[in-house]
């Protein structure tokens, strides 16, 4: 070839007995992302995902707007999860400007991130049942997830992109009666969550289906530097709320879910253990929290930043979200970048799927948590 | 529970971080008591910009980044030692060297970010490793940032100019797609990487690397 | 003057009325007249008072309504009626449709939702219509570079295929639409053709998902053909027949399946794997292969799939229901037509109607197809069942089930039929018969 290609192009030669199959991004089981998969029979021969089909350039978008008028587009990357994508930006930006949080606001934030990790987690499981061809466990997540957003939208007054989580605190105080409809709403959705494991979880067929499918052992996980649920299904005892607790987390009653098996089971099945976690959590910060006082310390105009960085980082549904912010005394900051778990696991997906069959894709590649939207920022 | 006037000061403050030349809008004359008052009369907090009181320097942290500089003496520079956060700075011919150490010795395993920062002032691009440990138990809460600067071309050629510096990736595994990100972005090439694709950006991406500041949004 | 139609005039209004009374006037003398007479110099007309019935004869029907009952029966004892209408097409059509609106309401109840609701008033029930539109109404687009014969006549063959498979089933005494002697070796024989649609197909569109789709569908039914073959043969040695209506008639008295519960199950897992149903809709698998060997067509030719598919269903529901529940048997439960009317007619006041041809169905008849719709309906439901509760297997998973588990079975399921003859239980001269 004497012709220069562009960094990205390339020219490659194609065994006639391997089918190269694109995967996305229009088929029903890749979300926004293409998966080029090689195929050798009913066996994956390698596979190279191509991401990037929603990058919208968040990162730079934040470097034009000052640190409150970021608020709103940085939760776009993940909508299901905005309370715990903004928590990072939160908690970093108070490092910069040196702004101390209300105890109250404390609470409520991390009342607000379990709620929404939760929402997080059904939309991810009723994809994950619908994927395996369960389509009833896509139902009932996606119904059930109708709690947690009524409560989020007495909160915070929206459904879905709650910008809730401001710099200093929260938006607004909790409504009136708020702490007994939690309560009660969070009781029956845990009497719910039993009847997922029995439809589920122990389903014979879904256990012969993805048992022993996609394994990722201890050491690999570590090495490719996997994060959240992905880690914790392969041995790793590693949450960032246990590890490195931000607000309230420490003051907080609950465990990190943790599995040694390192398979598509294993990976499914940690989410909807944390789930459990997470209301025990809302449950015990409900108790904790003081009843009354301030929920955001007031921060003064077009405030700026010195001449600093900070790298912060939350466990959100899909893993750790560290956002690194550079400031140089402006009100924007100098440069934003956004480390997710979902383009943290990304690199799995080459490696797990390369010798399984094609029946086991959707299984892997939803088990590892993979939210494109995120991951392209 | 929030009372009235609480509501109110809410409101007036939201207006006011999203209008830079609003009437409360500190004048850049004032000095900073006069600031003060300024703010105290419209009720509102005055939090200082930047933190007024240095914290002091933690030991733990100081024992790992004194490792470093030890074992590397003037080859790095420890730009910050805080609580849970170390940042050390290396030439890149050294930065292979010493994220083995730091893997080797300190027990760092993974890389969880690999962020660029454009320095169009001092024509430089920034590189930062952001690594993390999971065997570690002590280092748990730990973050050590790994800085290189690479030098910076008004008229980038993505891949074929100087804007290069050694990949990390047989050292961390896991900066495999986080440097493919940084090349397409930034434009630094990351020599020893062995697919170094573009990631996000469409193959037919033919303008600068859109992250380096010279590369503006449109309508801004 | 209204908004919906602001050009609107009366006048103008009952003038196209009449215009429309006019054409189908004309319509109807110079083509359906002509029509009705082929049709009725091809039935077998009844004898009437002693007197043949001739085509020409029968259009006096219009005339003297009391010959209007015994031509109607006549008609209905002919093939075309039989192949068109009750135990064939047009029967297994409406319950067809009658199972997709009864699985999404079911399937709907499973999954805390409602289904569909506003179609129709009643609970949606005009839904399945409102789809039929659509799909009649969509572009048919064929791919650039397929094998356009054989595309198109993919959905033709198919539900060409599942309407042969439909003919050979008994609904009740006599009415079934072919009767072979050999009639399970037709079934058979039918089932095998359906593979080889879905490869041609899934090879005719030339795409990858089809094509993987097609293997698939190739792989599954050719590993499912056999054990629902020899899962069947069970009942065969027991009732010593292959004809599918002796085979009900031999079920009088109990049903195969109480003495053959292996034969039973190995045949209702085999089902599922033949009509492509979770969890063995491997050909179709949405998340792996777009929608397998159906992936390239849309419009109408998706519809025709999709009636073949329920077709199938419906015919696989019934060969279940035919041999081992009992088909048509069952306790007389349907009321006798009242004698009144026969002997005296219907008197309301002054008037007294006599309606020679009555009873229309024998009381047997419809009898027999009572219980077969409701056994038949309750497999239908078993078979919908497994999809509000399975998630889909796996392909290596499938063909090890069919291959190993399922031929056992029914080899031991005919060891099991081998046994109770040789003992003496059943068949001739057995204690049971």
């Amino acid at each position: 070839m004497t012709t220069q290609l562009p960094p990205g192009m390339h020219i490659e030669t194609v065994d006639e007995k391997i089918m190269t199959l694109n995967v996305g991004p229009q088929h029903p089981g890749s979300g926004h992302m293409r998966l080029i998969i090689k195929v050798d029979g009913d066996y994956i021969v390698s596979c190279d995902p191509d991401p990037g089909y929603v990058h919208r350039g968040e990162e730079k978008m934040a470097e034009y707007r000052n640190y409150i008028q970021n608020i709103p587009h940085l939760e776009r990357p993940v909508i299901h999860d905005s309370s715990n994508i903004l928590y990072p930006y939160c908690l970093g930006v108070e490092e910069l400007l040196g702004i101390e949080v209300p105890e109250r606001a404390k609470y409520i934030r991390v009342i607000a991130a379990e709620l929404n990790r939760c929402i997080y987690i059904l939309y991810w499981l009723a994809i994950y049942g619908i994927f395996l061809g369960h389509s009833t466990m896509f139902m009932w997540p996606a119904g059930d997830r109708e709690l947690f957003i009524d409560l989020l939208e007495a909160m915070s007054g929206a459904r879905v992109t709650h910008a809730y989580l401001v710099p200093g605190g929260v938006r607004n105080d909790l409504p009136s009666n708020f702490e007994e409809r939690c309560l009660r709403q969070v009781e029956y959705f845990e009497k719910r969550l039993r009847e997922y494991e029995a439809i589920f979880y122990q389903n014979p067929l879904l256990k012969a289906r993805t048992e022993g499918s996609g394994i990722l052992s201890r050491t690999d996980a570590i090495r490719l530097g996997t994060t959240g649920s992905v880690l914790r299904a392969s041995g790793v005892d590693f949450d960032v709320r246990k590890k490195e607790p931000y607000d309230v987390y420490e003051n907080l009653d609950f465990q990190t879910i943790v599995m040694k098996e390192g398979d598509s089971y294993a990976r499914s099945r940690i989410p909807y253990l944390e789930m459990f976690e997470s209301c025990r959590i809302i449950k015990d910060a409900l108790k904790k929290m003081p009843k009354s006082g301030s929920v955001r310390t007031k921060l003064k105009p077009n405030p700026k930043g010195g001449n600093d960085e900070v790298y912060r980082r939350v466990e959100s549904g899909r893993g750790a979200i560290g956002y690194y912010i550079v400031s140089n005394n402006r009100p924007e900051p100098y440069r934003v970048k956004i480390s997710v778990g979902s383009f943290r696991n990304l690199i799995c997906m080459p490696y797990l799927l390369k010798g399984e069959k094609l029946g086991n894709m959707p299984a892997v590649y939803w088990g590892l948590n993979y939210w494109p939207v995120e991951a392209d920022r | 529970m929030s009372s009235g006037t609480d509501k109110d000061v809410e409101v007036k403050d939201t207006a006011e971080e999203h209008s830079t030349n609003s009437e409360n809008t500190k004048p850049d004359s004032m000095s900073k008591d006069e600031a003060k008052k300024f703010y105290e009369e419209k009720g509102l907090d005055l939090s200082p910009d930047v933190p007024v009181k240095p914290k002091p320097i933690p030991a733990f942290e100081k024992s790992l980044a004194d490792k470093v500089s030890s074992k590397f003496g003037d080859k790095i520079s420890v730009d910050y030692v805080r609580a849970d956060r170390i940042r050390v700075t290396a030439k890149r011919e050294n930065i292979v060297d010493v994220a083995k150490f730091i893997r080797d010795e300190l027990k760092y395993d993974h890389a969880e970010s690999v962020s660029g920062v454009d320095y169009p002032d001092s024509s430089e691009i920034e590189v930062i490793y952001h690594l993390g440990s999971y065997t570690d138990e002590k280092l748990g809460r730990q973050i050590f940032a790994l800085a290189t600067r690479v030098p910076r071309e008004d008229v980038p050629n993505p891949g074929s100019d100087s804007t290069r510096t050694p990949s990390l990736r047989d050292v961390f595994y896991s900066v495999e797609f986080h440097e493919r990100e940084c090349f397409e972005m930034f434009g630094v090439y990351f020599e020893g990487h062995p697919d170094m694709r573009r990631l996000l950006l469409p193959e037919d991406w033919a303008d600068i690397p859109p992250f380096r500041k010279d590369f503006k949004i449109k309508g801004r | 003057m209204s908004t919906i139609a602001p050009q609107f005039r009366l006048s103008r209004f009952i003038g196209s009325l009449f215009d429309l009374i006019f054409w189908v006037i004309l319509i109807f003398s110079l083509v359906g007249l002509p029509i009705v007479f082929i049709v009725l110099f091809y039935i077998k007309l009844p004898v009437i008072n002693g007197q043949l019935m001739t085509p020409y004869l029968a259009m006096t029907w219009m005339a003297d309504p009391s010959r209007t009952l015994p031509i109607v029966k006549s008609f209905m004892h002919t093939t075309i009626f039989r192949v068109m209408a009750f135990p064939g097409f047009g029967f297994a059509a409406l319950l067809a449709a009658a199972t997709i609106f009864v699985e999404r309401k079911f399937l709907a109840k499973m999954q805390l939702r409602v289904g569909p609701l506003y179609c129709g008033k009643i609970e949606g029930i005009l839904q399945l219509m409102g789809d039929g539109f659509k799909l009649m109404s969509k572009e048919i687009i064929i791919p650039a570079k397929a094998d356009k014969p054989i595309f198109w006549l993919g959905p033709l063959l198919f539900v060409g295929t599942a309407g042969a498979f439909v003919a050979l089933i008994p609904v009740a005494p006599g009415w079934v639409v072919a009767n072979p002697s050999v009639g399970l070796l037709a079934v058979f024989a039918v089932i095998g053709f359906f593979p080889i649609i879905a490869v041609l197909t899934a090879w005719a569109a030339n795409s990858k998902w089809t094509f993987i789709g097609g293997l698939r569908a190739l792989h599954q039914m050719v590993a499912f053909e056999i054990p629902l073959i020899l899962s069947l043969l069970g009942v065969v040695i027991l009732s010593g027949s292959l004809n599918l209506s002796q085979i009900v008639q031999s079920q009088e008295h109990f049903w195969w399946i109480a003495f053959l519960p292996i034969g039973a199950i190995v045949f209702f897992i085999t089902i599922l794997a033949e009509l492509e149903r979770i969890p063995f809709d491997l050909p179709e698998a949405e998340s792996e292969i777009v929608a397998g060997w159906l992936t390239e067509f849309s419009g109408m030719m998706y519809g025709l799939i999709q009636l073949g598919t329920y077709l199938k269903l419906y015919a696989f529901a019934g060969l279940f229901t035919v041999l081992f529940l009992g088909g048509w048997n069952g306790p007389m439960v349907w009321p006798p037509f009242p004698q009144d009317i026969i002997t005296q007619g219907i008197t309301i006041g002054p008037v007294t109607a006599h309606f020679p041809g009555l009873p229309l169905f024998d009381q047997e008849m419809l009898n027999g197809t009572l219980w077969f719709v409701i056994k038949t309906v309750g497999v239908i439901l078993l078979i919908l069942l497994p999809r509000g509760v399975f998630p889909r297997v796996r392909i290596d998973m499938i063909l090890h089930t069919g291959w190993y588990k399922l031929i056992g079975l029914a080899f031991i399921n005919i060891f099991i039929a081998l046994g109770l003859l040789y003992a003496g239980v059943l068949g001739p001269g057995g204690l049971l018969h």
